[in-house]
């Protein structure tokens, strides 16, 4: 959280830099605000930056990845779907074979941005009591660790918390709303040592 | 029984924990007190009451019948604020003789009828013939800034005098004053002593975020004693009431175990390493806690130090092992398990972690073990077919359980006062989750808080 406070301020900066005439730095803001429709793409994208009105600066590539301000890296991460979020079957932790497909994909692109720091946290559906669950979210958030490892991703990159079912996506007593709570829930935390 | 001699600790209690109350000891008829004489054939004073006690037990159906006019007001005039305190008082002793569940009671309105004459042989007569057993006279008077409660407490017809006691203290504790008097009367009627004085400790979103609150056995005097704004939950008194150790997320690197000291209002850190540490109970003698903590890729028991040093773990499973109880003799620690059933079922293993035996077998999701305080019974958190929660009862020695509180919401978290008469537990009865208390036997039960949700009371022992 430290780190987000630090980078925000020094994002705008950036962004003033460019908008001040320096055309070589990316408007790092713009595909964040502007995100492109949920298809996969690749991470990096081409836009053109305006910096003054009626004119197109230079073509520059943009790589969102490398927005220093980790809200809008999460953000951008969670509009592609790089790391999904991983489902689980009432009472239980043990991974389900499209949650194992599910963790390939995200261990693969774990591997190809070596740099970046992930928390996953696990979560529940409101069906079990406040105490179990907090356990049963933390057996999630394991198990979705321990399965990312076994596919190389480094552990010292994973940290994990298990909310229980005190922080949960959907706020309805119906089936839907529980299995889109029975979760494991990725987050870039930053970016550290590859 | 010389009963009444039991409230001497009362007194190095209250004059230690300086609350200004002053308890006067007065047994049976103790010649110095100014309150009109008993009839004649009253024994002299000083007479053991024995022959005359009626000790009810738990479970116990017949309650006592116990008439009780209004107090002897303030003489006048007497000062807005000392009449306050005074109706505060009257409101709080009925309302606990109420409560305490050993009495059947007859109030000024029952009690309209009867000609009184203030002739007590005559009275006593009057009281008598509408069914009463015992009836209790009191009276109120100002000392300077002070409220004094003097109260007697009486056999029908015979007119023997059962208990007096004399009480004074500043306004602002009227309601103590009256806690102390029916905990007293409980206690020589039960041969224990009443939970009137005694707190219950919850979390609530009543402010936003999860915070750990305090209120008294009556749902009054709720107040918050986290300030976190993060998620603080899972409330656990030490035996003696000075701390309550609780959870909270608000370091951000998940569920950690801390202890607020009540007095100071200090929070420290307990245990904050790893992933994930929660569910603390105390040792009965408050030096250790017993906590479900997360290890590699498992969740053990473990207990450390009150300091959180000597950690040791004593649950090796695969399954996850959480939300353990310690019990009353400190030998016995129960907990929820997955083990084998890959669901939770309550356990109990002995306090350094052998002679593991399951308790719980009917439904498939049993949490939340709540020690009765004789040890004899666990209460807990049973998940019924239509995924409502019930609270469930087990027999330690003959395993027979049964559903205490069940339909019509979820209750969950039950947790025992300290006298073992009751159950303070989380109903959704009304909507939101509430704190609700109800008999330890069933029966119905009544909400304490209505403020937001709130959740997990815990019960504490005996003030100290």
């Amino acid at each position: 959280m430290k780190t987000a406070k630090f980078v925000l301020p020094l994002s705008l900066m950036l962004v003033s830099l460019a908008l001040l005439g320096c055309p070589k730095k990316p408007p790092r803001s713009a595909p964040v605000a502007a995100p492109v429709a949920s298809a996969p793409v690749a991470p990096t994208t081409e836009i053109h930056a305006e910096t003054s009105p009626g004119t197109l600066s230079d073509q520059v590539e943009v790589d969102p990845l490398a927005d220093p301000d980790i809200a809008s890296l999460n953000a951008h991460v969670r509009d592609r779907g790089l790391l999904g979020d991983v489902y689980f079957d009432f009472d239980r932790a043990e991974l389900r074979g499209e949650a194992r497909e599910r963790l390939a994909r995200n261990g693969e692109f774990l591997r190809s941005r070596p740099e970046f720091l992930v928390t996953i946290e696990g979560h529940c559906d409101e069906r079990g009591t406040n105490e179990y669950n907090l356990a049963l979210g933390e057996r999630r958030a394991t198990a979705t660790r321990d399965y990312l490892v076994s596919l190389g991703v480094a552990a010292s990159r994973i940290r994990i918390i298990s909310y229980g079912e005190e922080r949960p996506v959907c706020r309805e007593s119906n089936e839907s709303c529980w299995g889109q709570n029975r979760r494991s829930h990725f987050i870039v935390t930053g970016r550290g040592g590859a | 029984m010389p009963r009444l001699h039991r409230s001497e600790p009362h007194v190095r209690h209250w004059s230690l924990a300086g609350l200004g109350l002053l308890l006067v000891f007065a047994v049976g008829l103790a010649a110095q007190q100014p309150t009109p004489a008993p009839a004649p054939e009253t024994p002299p004073a000083g007479t053991p009451p024995d022959q005359v006690t009626l000790v009810l037990q738990p479970g116990d159906r017949p309650l006592l019948r116990l008439a009780f006019p209004a107090l002897a007001p303030l003489a006048a005039p007497a000062p807005a604020e000392a009449q306050a305190a005074a109706r505060e008082l009257e409101e709080a002793l009925r309302a606990d003789l109420l409560a305490a569940g050993i009495f059947s009671l007859q109030g000024p309105a029952e009690l309209a009828p009867l000609e009184l004459t203030g002739d007590l042989r005559h009275d006593f007569e009057q009281y008598r013939s509408l069914g009463n057993e015992v009836v209790l006279l009191g009276e109120l008077k100002l000392e300077g800034d002070r409220l004094a409660l003097e109260g007697r407490i009486f056999d029908l017809p015979s007119g023997q005098a059962i208990l007096g006691k004399r009480y004074r203290g500043t306004f602002d504790i009227a309601r103590r004053i009256a806690h102390t008097f029916a905990d007293e009367i409980v206690l020589h009627f039960t041969g224990r002593r009443g939970v009137a004085l005694t707190s219950i400790a919850f979390y609530s979103d009543r402010d936003g975020e999860k915070e750990i609150y305090l209120m008294d056995y009556d749902g009054r005097n709720q107040r918050r004693i986290t300030a976190h704004r993060s998620i603080s939950m899972s409330p656990a008194w030490s035996p003696t009431g000075d701390a309550v150790a609780y959870v909270s997320f608000f370091a951000g690197s998940g569920p950690a175990i801390y202890l607020a000291d009540i007095a100071s209002g200090l929070k420290r850190p307990v245990v904050t390493s790893g992933s994930l540490n929660t569910s603390p109970s105390f040792s009965p003698d408050g030096r250790r806690l017993t906590f479900a903590r997360s290890l590699g890729s498992n969740i053990e028991i473990f207990v450390c130090e009150r300091d959180g040093s000597g950690l040791r773990q004593l649950t090796y499973s695969s399954g996850i092992d959480t939300n353990p109880a310690w019990s009353p003799s400190g030998r016995e620690i129960a907990f929820t398990s997955s083990r084998g059933t890959g669901r939770p079922q309550i356990y109990v293993m002995d306090a350094e972690g052998s002679n593991l035996r399951r308790i719980t077998f009917a439904g498939e999701y049993n949490d939340g073990a709540a020690w009765s305080p004789d040890g004899t019974r666990i209460a807990y958190s049973a998940r019924q077919a239509n995924g409502q929660f019930a609270i469930g009862v087990s027999d330690l020695v003959t395993l027979d359980s049964r559903l205490l509180v069940v339909g019509n919401g979820s209750h969950e978290s039950p947790s025992f006062s300290p006298d073992g008469r009751r159950i303070a537990f989380t109903s959704t009865r009304g909507g939101r989750s509430q704190i609700h208390v109800v008999g330890a036997e069933g029966g119905e039960s009544r909400a304490l808080t209505s403020q937001g949700n709130n959740y997990a009371p815990d019960w504490s022992g005996y003030p100290q």
